[in-house]
């Protein structure tokens, strides 16, 4: 997979990994990168890191939890954190939350939940999440209904496409 | 965690929607499932057997990407394991399979069984028959992998060809 630094346009070939032990106390150490939520609390859980191939620094961070019983059969994306340096109008690189998305949809059809993939968005993002990553939210918007975010196999299948081939 | 409305104060919505996916904190996650669960059901419903072998297909490609990444050697997990899982997930009997990539259906059966060795032309052959989603590379680094297990742990070559080693270096480094 592939992110891209914004300045010089070069592709940079980066990897996805399970967090180690020793990754939450590097994090801990560089708080100003993942200040926003307390990775602690999702030790034991499926959290994944980013990096570049050639370099430890993480970049960003995913938790999933794989639902596994038959009504619902998806993976969800319960928190996806980029590293400080990378987010806003001032960021370095670019593709980091793409990729950890599209990861999370290659696991969906590696674990044969067939694409399916959600997450709990906040109101304000849904049209950002739907326009970006092509995303569906169900309910239908103004139902009032809580509702979440949905990768279908065919958007699934076109986010691991554009950020992992 | 710091509140949603302490990183808005920072970030555009349309960048954190690039950098950040938030914690379910609403005590709805019931709700939530449910909508999922609906919505999923209504798509089912809808989904063709073209869509199922995608799925099948996708799921097969991504474990031997993974297999081949992975420094385990798993002896069930050979060419011909892939290659029948392959012709099963598209529906297809081997007689059938083999006659598409104009192959001898006993080549083939040898090669699933693991009583023949694959050659270039038929992984060249997969990666046509595949569209390239099953790209030759791919199932030449399978064979690749099992190759270098069998040259690491191959005791009886090993005792066969030291007899064909007159003089062994002076050096051992």
């Amino acid at each position: 997979m592939l992110i891209k630094d914004i300045q010089t346009e070069e592709k940079l070939e980066a990897v996805i990994e399970p967090i180690e032990d020793n990754d939450y106390k590097t994090l801990k150490k560089n708080k100003a990168q993942y200040k926003w939520f307390n990775w602690d609390k999702y030790k034991g859980q499926e959290v994944y890191k980013l990096r570049l191939k050639d370099n430890a620094t993480i970049l960003g961070l995913m938790c999933i939890i794989d639902h596994t019983d038959p009504g619902t059969n998806a993976i969800e994306i319960e928190l996806l954190e980029v590293g400080d340096d990378n987010v806003g109008d001032k960021k370095k690189l670019d593709n980091i939350a793409g990729c950890l998305i599209a990861f999370a949809c290659r696991e969906s059809y590696k674990r044969g939940h067939e694409g399916w993939v959600f997450l709990t968005p906040k109101t304000d993002l849904i049209p950002h999440y739907i326009s970006h990553y092509g995303l569906a939210y169900t309910p239908p918007l103004g139902t009032k209904l809580e509702g979440v975010m949905v990768a279908q196999p065919i958007i699934s299948q076109r986010l691991v496409r554009k950020y992992l081939d | 965690m710091k509140s949603y409305k302490e990183i808005a104060k920072k970030y555009k919505p349309e960048e954190i929607a690039q950098s950040f996916v938030f914690p379910d904190t609403s005590g709805k996650k019931e709700a939530k499932l449910e909508a999922f669960q609906q919505f999923r059901q209504k798509a089912d419903a809808k989904r063709t057997e073209k869509d199922k072998i995608i799925a099948q297909l996708l799921q097969l490609k991504f474990q031997i990407e993974d297999y081949i990444n992975t420094e385990v050697f798993n002896k069930s997990q050979h060419f011909g394991f892939f290659l029948k899982e392959y012709i099963e997930r598209l529906e297809k009997k081997n007689k059938e399979f083999a006659s598409e990539i104009d192959i001898d259906p006993t080549e083939l059966s040898q090669i699933i069984n693991k009583h023949r060795a694959p050659t270039e032309k038929l992984i060249i052959r997969l990666e046509i028959h595949s569209n390239k989603s099953f790209p030759a590379i791919m199932w030449f680094k399978l064979i690749e992998k099992e190759k270098a297990y069998e040259l690491i742990h191959d005791k009886e070559i090993r005792n066969r060809e030291s007899k064909h080693v007159k003089q062994k270096s002076a050096f051992s480094l």
